[in-house]
């Protein structure tokens, strides 16, 4: 068993890398021809960092337009954060950092242990959204569910092992650190393991992605000063310096 | 047509995973500090097997808490005070090593897993002199 979960995990870690690396490119890359910014917007540079910051830390937009979906959503976004801030102990050994990196993480643990009940919470209303509200259900494609049901049920097997059936997580720490330690055979560990790595290989193709898109987004990174400064980008520059 | 083959693909790993799972079972080396009692006893003399007290040995130790401070029943086999005199090692004078220094039976898993306890803030962590 766990030499198939090291293959897996292997392969999952680097189809997300390589995957999420060329998505990151992609997005980078792609051509912002117009100024699009939705108004009203930051003027300044310095604005427009105030303004990626509110809505990646409180997602403001997502406030503004439905308290509901924004309560859900925000408590699963910030229980997550901090359940996998709480995972760093199994992927760091404790004389590899300073010594208050480490003193962080041990402090960090009783709030991850239950902000896993907030993720859990969290992906259960965004859950019951979709089903229960007729226009949102009807815009549901089977990927919204699947995502939800995945983290729904890694976060539910991951609460099983903190407060019901225990694992040893000392052997788990030792093969995910290439110690060479056996995964214990306990079945909600393998159903929290198994889809992590399914979450991983398809991040790079799914919705997900919207956690590298964020930063990408031309209605919210771009500054509010066409008549200040001509938005023009290189290309479209050449294009028509060639026809004058 | 591609992707579906991916998907099935994908779900038969799933599905192996958990068949292979139920035949393999994890076993790894002891963890008994040298110079402590445990160390020159049987593989069973614990008061549960080593892959129970592995995952499950914090919910004993607060169950017998509760016992003991709640009902006075002191008649459970698990007790910290016996995990700490079976387990404490001895340093070359012979003088006992607390559990909880660096390196020590609880110390080198809590450390290494980022558990931080305070049992041995009122709890004794060396053996009961006799």
């Amino acid at each position: 068993m766990s030499f198939f979960f090291a293959l897996l995990f292997i392969l999952a870690s680097l189809v997300f890398v390589v995957g999420l690396t060329l998505k990151i490119i992609q997005y980078a890359k792609t051509p912002v021809p117009l100024k699009i910014v939705t108004t009203p917007a930051p003027v300044t540079k310095s604005g427009v960092v105030l303004r990626m910051f509110r809505e990646v830390v409180f997602f403001e937009s997502l406030f503004k337009s439905t308290k509901w979906t924004w309560i859900f959503s925000w408590v699963f976004h910030m229980a997550l954060l901090l359940v996998l801030i709480r995972h760093l102990r199994y992927f760091i050994e404790p004389d590899a950092v300073p010594a208050v990196v480490w003193t962080l993480i041990e402090l960090v643990q009783p709030f991850g242990m239950y902000a896993g009940f907030g993720m859990v919470l969290g992906l259960v209303g965004l859950f019951l959204r979709r089903v229960l509200v007729d226009r949102v259900r009807y815009i549901s494609a089977p990927s919204d569910y699947l995502m939800l049901l995945m983290l729904g049920f890694i976060g539910f097997s991951g609460l099983m092992m903190t407060f019901v059936v225990h694992t040893d997580i000392v052997a788990i720490k030792q093969f995910f650190t290439f110690n060479g330690g056996q995964l214990p055979a306990d079945f909600p560990l393998i159903i929290h393991l198994s889809l992590v790595a399914l979450l991983m290989l398809i991040f790079p193709f799914s919705k997900l992605l919207h956690v590298p898109g964020i930063f990408f987004s031309p209605t919210r990174n771009q500054v509010d000063n066409p008549r200040e400064k001509r938005h023009i980008v290189p290309w479209a520059k050449a294009l028509e310096e060639e026809q004058n | 047509m591609h992707r579906l083959i991916d998907l099935k693909r994908v779900a038969v790993m799933m599905v192996a995973s958990v068949l292979l799972s139920f035949a393999t079972a994890a076993i790894s080396d002891s963890t008994v500090v040298e110079g402590s009692k445990a160390a020159g006893m049987d593989k069973g003399g614990c008061v549960a097997p080593q892959m129970d007290m592995r995952r499950n040995h914090m919910e004993y130790l607060k169950h017998q808490r509760d016992e003991v401070v709640h009902k006075g029943d002191r008649s459970s086999k698990f007790a910290l005070a016996e995990c700490v005199n079976c387990h404490a090692s001895k340093d070359k004078k012979g003088h006992p090593v607390p559990v909880n220094a660096k390196d020590q039976f609880c110390d080198s898993c809590h450390d290494y897993a980022a558990v931080n306890i305070t049992c041995f803030q009122c709890h004794r962590k060396v053996p009961e002199e006799k």
